[in-house]
């Protein structure tokens, strides 16, 4: 689904078929594992799943540049043997399909620099497609543009009817200071994400009223919602 | 096996057995035994098992301590007390130092003023709170009677150096038993009772219970399987004066404020004539309610000003109930004891053996739901044995009324209503093996036979305690990954098992027991606490919604963790009622004797008995006044002019329509609510299997309804419902329901799948929520009878509702014994009017996420079209 002409919609993921970038945003590699760590012994699967959604995508894309948009991985401050070497499982899987990967740091990327150094990555803070400023959403960028996609919320709406109350993870589209914002959900299948609904916001992007804002909910397929405030 | 013990031992047997030194304080301090010491002392001096029933007050727990006392002053006055537990005393309360004290630590320490010297004999209580010190000393210097609770008696039988001192154990003896059998830390219990007995096999272990019943069964909880016990009940002594009151002549033509000032001012006149009165309000809210409202409306009565200067006001009422802080309660409860006090308000909190001084009223503010709660509520009155013990039902409804006084009769006669003990837990189960594993290397037959000999688990499938060891043992992963998940090592050729893991100890000390953290929502406007919700009402709440908290309406902004933020807003109508997750259920055998007074007024009804006769017979058969029989008559009388009387023969379903056009189909089942619920989420399910869409079900203990827009045929799907394939259904009908997530949260927290502390960490329940729901579907999709999964079904379904006598109706329903009328109404009838009101209702899910995901998309763009077209 084309949330904007030229940027589609490919399940958690956006693809610029003009210039075949494909952007994916919050990974966060290594959650199921910091859970572990928490004492929640949750049983992984987060990265099974990811490999397998992304592959699907990847498979009939033609793409020159991927843009990982914002915490690849979980962890501040350390990374652990299965980070490390799951993180760079996927980076291979990535290289295999394109020219070029950009790597965008997120909040929790704190520490990335071995890995990204060990695949002659350099972390930056944006990303410009011709006039779309792609950056994790975790501070404004001062940048010219016309549209900017933005990671870091991990969007997602409850349905509700009646008592019950499911979440699903969604597109958000709308405006930041007359600029198109577009707020990507997270790429990681260990959590729904945060119901834009109900709980606090994060990104000083999506400090506003977000009533007007558009939702796209991710299922099997995407499914236009209307507006935030249909669903309210 | 069991031996129920009707003959009183002599006094002077009794008086032949105690050293002089004991026999003299005796004498000093009563005049003669009680008649639970005549009873039991004996009986525990020759080592016996024995179960010990008498109301509390009645001398039970020096029942138990004098022989074991006697035995101790005995052993140190020839010179061979040794240096081991002799007693290890359990009970629930955690806070029992003040009782210790009164019961144990006093008489020994005036039988030593007694015998002129230092007999060097030690108690020492070990809880959660003792400090790591005093562990110490208990280490070094075992007491000879251990005092603890059920959670810190299996940290120490799991500790390598304290579990020596426990070879050769002479008694246990458990309090308060009736307050453990029914939830899963008397299941627990049971197992660490048999990790105590395997390391002192001559251990006799003594019960003692406030009004229960079965007794038997009490008493196979309390020995295990195969092992003799003798039964003591002596419940019977204790006077009871008990009446069922209602603040108006009129409870339906009176305004709800008229009814709620004239019980505001019923209760003061009740606390007035008293010296010390105990209030019973089931709720915390109604407790916070009704404290303040006696001390805004008879301030006089409440406030008491010091005459000295600087004339510092007291309050003379005072609430305590389980969210006030430690302090408070602590401080209530001494100012009880010091006769300070006119009156306190409590939920739940006070209904156990804590020493409150003494009460000579009690009032339960509406029904307390059981029998035994309320024999052991108005229990707390006339403390001493030969006191009357005084309660009075104070209800507000119609209801209300025909349900305290058929528990008055009840109460009067001594029927009691069974108790519910859960069996077969599979996280408790996980949780001691892990204990058990701790100690030394076990093989594993031998494992599951000691298991087998708790009551609980005396059925436990081979199949289920070897799940159990595959999850403990991490075998629901790959191998690589088993480390993280693995705290034993199973190996099944040689059919042994131990501990695994340098953690491992450290987690099962900081996370043992089975009592689930709630701590509840924290309402907050502008950061200031305005309240508390349940977890369960935050999840049904989105941005906007209006809800009522503490009589002030508020509008939900966002949540964050366990805080809701909220604006205040008032005057505006509430979108979403309130909700309240778990209130006492109505015991299933008060309700049978509710729909059995039900059939008995039906017959007379049809019969055409004159009004005279009723209201004597009415009389007669639930003791209740002239006010209180009329307002049974009026109720019964509307009802039967209406649609008739439902009964335990012949039960209604009331069809009737809304103005709005909703649909209701009132099913009067007075089953009580754990059973209701099974039936009517089975019965949601059979309509849902036919058509993908939501019905409303409602319930409350009278009975459930099922609510519907388009036409749906409520009766055949009823039809559908059959006892054979019920606990299937049922199941299903639970697997997606809210309730199982919650009780999935604490089914693995007790698994030890979820760490409340870890890493010296303790973790909060929002966490934990958000935790559990990753947790479940990741160990759905291992097997959807995952381990743990089995467990939460089981416990919903068997010990939250009642699986069991749900069947056993399906069955009587199936044989034509109970008949099934159906009526159509254009009002509710008197008896649907409540449950309409007030039923709790969850809504039934059917659908998958990605079904209900398509309709919702498909109902938004309806939506978004029709505004269009404006």
């Amino acid at each position: 689904m084309n949330i904007k002409e030229n940027i589609e919609i490919k399940d958690l993921a956006l693809y610029l078929p003009k210039e075949k970038v494909l952007i994916i945003s919050d990974t966060h590699i290594g959650m199921d594992e910091a859970l572990n760590k928490e004492g929640v012994l949750v049983p992984r699967f987060g990265f099974k799943d990811l490999k397998k959604r992304l592959e699907i995508i990847l498979k009939d894309l033609e793409i020159n540049t991927i843009v990982i948009n914002g915490d690849l991985k979980h962890e501040f401050g350390i990374i652990s043997n299965t980070e490390w070497s799951q993180t760079l499982e996927l980076l291979e899987i990535l290289e295999n399909k394109c020219k070029d990967i950009i790597l965008i740091r997120g909040n929790h990327d704190t520490i990335l620099g071995p890995i990204a150094k060990k695949k002659n990555l350099k972390p930056r803070d944006f990303y410009k497609v011709g006039d779309i400023l792609i950056t994790h959403g975790n501070k404004i960028i001062n940048e010219d543009a016309k549209s900017i996609i933005i990671g870091h919320e991990h969007p997602a709406v409850g349905l509700k009817e009646d008592s019950r109350v499911e979440t699903y993870k969604c597109f958000l589209k709308g405006k930041f200071e007359n600029k198109l914002l577009i707020v990507m959900p997270s790429f990681n299948l260990v959590t729904e994400g945060s119901n834009i609904l109900r709980e606090d916001i994060l990104s000083p992007y999506l400090d506003q009223d977000l009533s007007k804002f558009e939702v796209f909910i991710v299922g099997e397929d995407v499914y236009d919602f209307g507006r935030v405030e249909d669903l309210e | 096996m069991l031996e129920i013990k009707d003959k009183k031992d002599s006094e002077k047997e009794i008086y032949k057995l105690l050293h002089p030194i004991v026999k003299k304080w005796f004498k000093s301090k009563f005049k003669n035994f009680a008649d639970a010491q005549r009873y039991a002392v004996l009986d525990v001096h020759a080592r016996n098992n024995i179960l010990v029933s008498s109301p509390t007050g009645s001398g039970k727990t020096l029942t138990a301590f004098l022989s074991i006392l006697n035995e101790l002053v005995d052993s140190s006055e020839k010179g061979i007390l040794e240096d081991k537990v002799y007693c290890v005393y359990i009970s629930p309360l955690k806070a029992l130092n003040n009782d210790i004290f009164e019961n144990l630590i006093k008489p020994l320490h005036e039988m030593e003023k007694i015998a002129g010297k230092d007999l060097g004999i030690r108690v020492a209580v070990r809880t959660g709170d003792t400090t790591a010190s005093d562990k110490q000393k208990m280490l070094k210097n075992p007491p000879h009677i251990l005092v603890t609770t059920p959670e810190s008696l299996a940290i120490v039988l799991s500790s390598i150096k304290f579990r020596e001192r426990f070879f050769n154990v002479e008694w246990v003896v458990i309090d308060e038993i009736h307050a453990l059998v029914e939830n899963k830390r008397g299941v627990h219990l049971s197992l660490s009772l048999e990790r105590l007995q395997r390391l002192a096999k001559g251990m006799c272990r003594v019960g003692l219970s406030a009004t229960v019943a079965p007794l038997e069964e009490v008493a196979r909880f309390l020995v295990g399987e195969k092992r003799k016990c003798k039964v003591v009940d002596v419940q019977y002594l204790k006077k009871m004066d008990l009446k069922v009151l209602s603040p108006v002549d009129d409870l339906v033509n009176n305004s709800f404020e008229h009814i709620n000032k004239s019980m505001y001012r019923l209760i003061d006149k009740l606390i007035q004539e008293h010296k010390t009165t105990l209030i019973f309000t089931n709720t915390r809210a109604a407790t916070e309610r009704v404290v303040h409202h006696l001390k805004d409306k008879f301030p006089e009565n409440y406030y008491e000003i010091a005459e000295n200067p600087p004339h510092i006001k007291s309050a003379l009422i005072g609430a305590h109930h389980s969210s006030l802080s430690k302090e408070h309660r602590f401080e209530m409860e001494q100012k009880l004891r010091d006769g300070k006090m006119r009156a306190i308000v409590c939920s739940t909190s006070l209904e156990l053996g804590l020493d409150i001084g003494s009460i000579d009223l009690v009032i339960c503010l509406g029904s307390p739901k059981s029998v035994s709660r309320a024999i052991q509520r108005v229990g707390r009155s006339g403390h001493a044995l030969h006191e009357t013990a005084k309660g009075r039902f104070v209800v507000l409804e119609r209801d209300d009324l025909v349900e305290c006084s058929v528990l008055l009769k009840h109460a009067i006669e001594k029927k009691i209503d069974r108790v519910h003990i859960p069996t077969n837990c599979l996280d408790v189960l996980a949780q001691q093996i892990l204990g058990i594993a701790l100690e030394e290397v076990w093989d594993v037959g031998k494992l599951y036979r000691m298991i087998r000999r708790s009551y609980c688990f005396k059925s436990l499938k081979r199949q289920d305690f070897n799940d159990a060891l595959d999850y403990l043992a991490g075998n629901f992963t790959t191998l690589e990954e088993r480390y993280i998940y693995a705290r034993i090592w199973w190996d099944k050729e040689e059919n042994k098992m131990g501990k695994r893991g340098r953690m491992t100890r450290v987690i099962y000390m900081t996370n043992i027991g089975t009592i689930p953290d709630s701590e509840g929502i924290r309402v907050k406007f502008k950061g200031k606490k305005i309240g508390v919700i349940e977890e369960g009402f935050l999840e049904k709440l989105k941005r906007g919604d209006i809800f009522v908290l503490g009589g002030n309406t508020y509008q939900f902004n966002f949540a964050r963790g366990m805080v809701a933020e909220v604006i205040p807003v008032s005057g505006k109508r509430p979108t979403v009622p309130a909700w309240y997750s778990e209130r006492l259920p109505l015991s299933y055998d008060l309700a049978s004797g509710i729909l059995d007074f039900r059939q008995l007024m039906e017959e007379k009804f049809r019969k055409k008995v004159s009004k005279k006769e009723i209201l004597k017979f009415v009389h007669k058969y639930l003791y209740v006044d002239e006010v209180a029989g009329e307002a049974l008559y009026n109720y019964f009388k509307d009802q039967h002019d209406y649609i008739g009387i439902p009964h335990s023969k012949k039960l209604t379903v009331e069809h009737y329509s809304d103005e709005t056009g909703r649909k209701y189909a009132v099913f009067h089942f007075l089953f009580g609510r754990r059973v209701n619920d099974a039936l009517s989420r089975v019965l949601g399910y059979a309509i849902l299997g036919s058509k993908h869409k939501t019905v409303e079900v409602g319930i409350n203990d009278n009975g459930f309804y099922v609510a519907y827009d388009k036409s749906i045929n409520v009766m055949e799907a009823f039809k559908l419902v059959k006892s054979k394939e019920f606990i299937k259904g049922l199941e299903n009908a639970v697997d997606k329901s809210e309730v199982l997530k919650r009780r999935f949260r604490h089914c693995a927290g007790r698994s030890l799948m979820i760490l409340r502390n870890y890493g010296g960490k303790r973790k909060r329940v929002g966490r934990q929520q958000v935790s559990s729901m990753i947790l479940m579907s990741a160990v759905r999709r291992i097997s959807n009878d995952f381990f743990i999964l089995k467990e939460a079904r089981r416990e919903v379904i068997e010990d939250l509702m009642d699986v069991n006598n749900a069947f056993e109706i399906l069955k009587k329903i199936e044989r034509k014994d109970i008949k099934i009328k159906e009526v159509t109404t254009n009002v509710p009838s008197p008896f649907a009017l409540n449950l309409i009101l007030q039923g709790y209702s969850d809504i039934l899910k059917m659908e998958d996420r990605q079904d209900f995901l398509k309709r919702m998309h498909q109902m938004v763009k309806a939506k978004i079209a029709l505004k269009k077209s404006f």
